[in-house]
């Protein structure tokens, strides 16, 4: 646990990235914090004792920059990447530059650097597919969603996952890829957060599917260390401790559960993201809504001695 | 009553009262109160072997399947559940998942999308799996043809020899008489998109119940397969085994039973 002397976070001014900050600074780690906003504004968003680079991931030459500058000048050994565009609404190819592009070059950076020996990745639980046909447990083996009409929220995620682990043992860069659970909590782009927020949540009508929660806290402590770990490249599901029906989820958030037949909750949906601007997207997780996905933790566990410890 | 056997009934609860597949004790308990005649008073279930089914850790029950819809199955789950005090998981058809309410249904009570990924998670979380090789076709096998078992897939002989599990053969007799099927329509399964519809021996409006057959279970004594699970030799030797002793039990259920309904 002493190979992680001096980090760099990308993402660091969201709710993940301060979370990892956080426990990053107290295990006496360095911290390179990375985010788009000037840095005044940033100071508010990250803890103190963390240092503070802005940088716009999107622009290659910003990326080369922070790599072989702040992030050469302080020796950094690992790098956490965690700076995705979170809203589904937004597309384009400024949107596929930082969610694919900036980690495809930032491989290319680490691979060149001097000192940074490991990335760390953050995917999501989302590039697996769920049907009826798949296992409900769902391992790192299982298949990713390459559906056709997905939207670019979820085809940038897939290609960025695949981009990582294309790079894996090519060269002494170590990856890490941590699949996680939907963070249930404000700002991190989780859907089911987002789907419970409504005071009225309509779910299928004879379907109850169980579904995992991941806390901030303990998203953060996976990634922690899978950057700690004496061993740590490879493909990681994170699951978190919270695995129950989505009825008994709804329940638990305080609200009312309708049930509704299938093929009316894709066109109401699509309603409720056009009229009040929300992200969660029955599209997307249609099969999530029907049958139960549950990322089977037992590598994570196994390799990087991760135990989720629960919602805080 | 079986209820009151439950309570020590013990589950891997992933947090919220319920597993990761979805089995809730509370619901099992409820399902298995609500079937408690059918066991009891109606099936009148007579188990031989009991004792075969080990208390703890992983194994696999595997039977014969028969009577067009699976109360051979649950019969299995509540007959084990009261005399051994443990969740059978049954493997089910991916369809069964798809099904609305029923699927929730099923879940809850332990019963499981029948994936070698599934199965592997439950078998490291120690639990007992019951597995029907012959599947769909088993149940919608016609009445001419009952007793005898049908294509027998290999896949729990390879689950077994993965994860050192030992096989518990079971035979359930009384079940294939409860809807004798005349016919397998292949037609009428065209227009629903399933393979056949089993057409039983009066109009399904007319059969709401199955026929008051006794059911008697046996269970044989556990069979620990030997040989590298990716050896198919290995997984076929295990599968044949097993359905040997499957049928070895069927055959002793029919000498010593006097009739279908007593």
């Amino acid at each position: 646990m002493s190979r992680l002397k001096s980090a760099l976070v990308t993402g660091a001014t969201t709710p993940l990235g301060r979370s990892l900050c956080a426990r990053l600074l107290a295990s006496g780690c360095e911290v390179l914090a990375v985010g788009l906003e000037a840095e005044s504004a940033a100071r508010f968003l990250i803890p103190e004792a963390a240092a503070y680079a802005a940088a716009d991931l999107a622009k290659p030459r910003e990326l080369h920059d922070l790599v072989f500058g702040p992030a050469k000048a302080r020796s950094i050994d690992t790098v956490f990447h965690l700076a995705t565009h979170r809203s589904l609404g937004v597309e384009g190819e400024r949107v596929h530059a930082l969610n694919v592009e900036a980690l495809r070059q930032l491989i290319a950076h680490c691979e060149a650097h001097p000192t940074i020996a490991r990335l760390v990745y953050r995917s999501y639980a989302e590039v697996y597919r769920v049907d009826q046909r798949l296992p409900n447990v769902i391992d790192e083996e299982h298949p990713l969603d390459h559906g056709a009409g997905r939207p670019q929220w979820l085809r940038d995620r897939v290609e960025a996952d695949g981009v990582a682990c294309a790079r894996m043992g090519m060269t002494k860069l170590e990856i890490a890829v941590l699949r996680c659970a939907d963070v249930f909590a404000s700002g991190t782009g989780s859907q089911i957060y987002d789907y419970v927020r409504s005071r009225v949540c309509f779910k299928p009508l004879g379907f109850d599917p169980m579904i995992n929660l991941l806390s901030l806290e303990d998203a953060a402590e996976a990634l922690f260390l899978a950057g700690a770990a004496e061993r740590g490249q490879g493909v990681f599901n994170v699951p978190g401790a919270d695995t129950m029906p989505l009825g008994l989820c709804i329940r638990s958030a305080k609200r009312i559960a309708v049930p509704l037949p299938g093929p009316l909750l894709l066109p109401l949906y699509a309603l409720r993201r056009r009229i009040i601007r929300t992200e969660f997207s029955y599209g997307l997780y249609k099969g999530r809504m029907h049958f139960p996905g549950i990322l089977d933790g037992r590598r994570a566990r196994e390799v990087l001695g991760f135990q989720p410890a629960g919602v805080s | 009553m079986l209820g009151a056997a439950l309570p020590s009934i013990a589950f891997d609860d992933a947090g919220h009262g319920y597993d990761r597949f979805g089995l809730s004790p509370s619901a099992l308990r409820v399902a298995f109160a609500a079937a408690w005649p059918l066991y009891r008073y109606y099936f009148r279930v007579a188990s031989v072997g009991a004792e075969h089914v080990p208390k703890a850790g992983a194994a696999i029950v595997v039977a014969n399947h028969s009577g067009m819809l699976p109360f051979d199955g649950m019969m299995l789950c509540m007959d084990v559940a009261q005399q051994r005090q443990r969740a059978l998981r049954p493997l089910a058809d991916h369809a069964v998942g798809a099904l609305p309410f029923i699927g929730v249904a099923m879940q809850r009570i332990g019963a499981v999308s029948g994936t070698s990924t599934n199965a592997r998670a439950l078998l490291e979380a120690g639990e007992i799996l019951l597995v029907f090789p012959e599947g769909v076709p088993g149940i919608s096998k016609p009445a001419r043809r009952k007793y005898r078992l049908t294509h027998w897939r290999p896949g729990h002989a390879e689950l077994a020899l993965r994860h050192k599990a030992p096989i518990i053969p079971a035979a359930v007799v009384g079940a294939e008489e409860q809807f004798p099927i005349v016919h397998n329509s292949k037609r009428l399964g065209r227009l629903v998109g399933a393979p056949h519809v089993p057409l039983p021996f009066l109009p399904v409006p007319f059969v709401p119940v199955p026929l008051p057959v006794k059911y008697r279970i046996y269970y044989g004594e556990p069979i620990v397969p030997e040989g590298d699970a990716n050896d198919p030799s290995a997984v076929e030797h295990a599968a044949w085994q097993t359905q040997n002793a499957v049928q070895a039990l069927i055959a002793r259920g029919l000498r010593e039973r006097r009739g279908s309904f007593w």
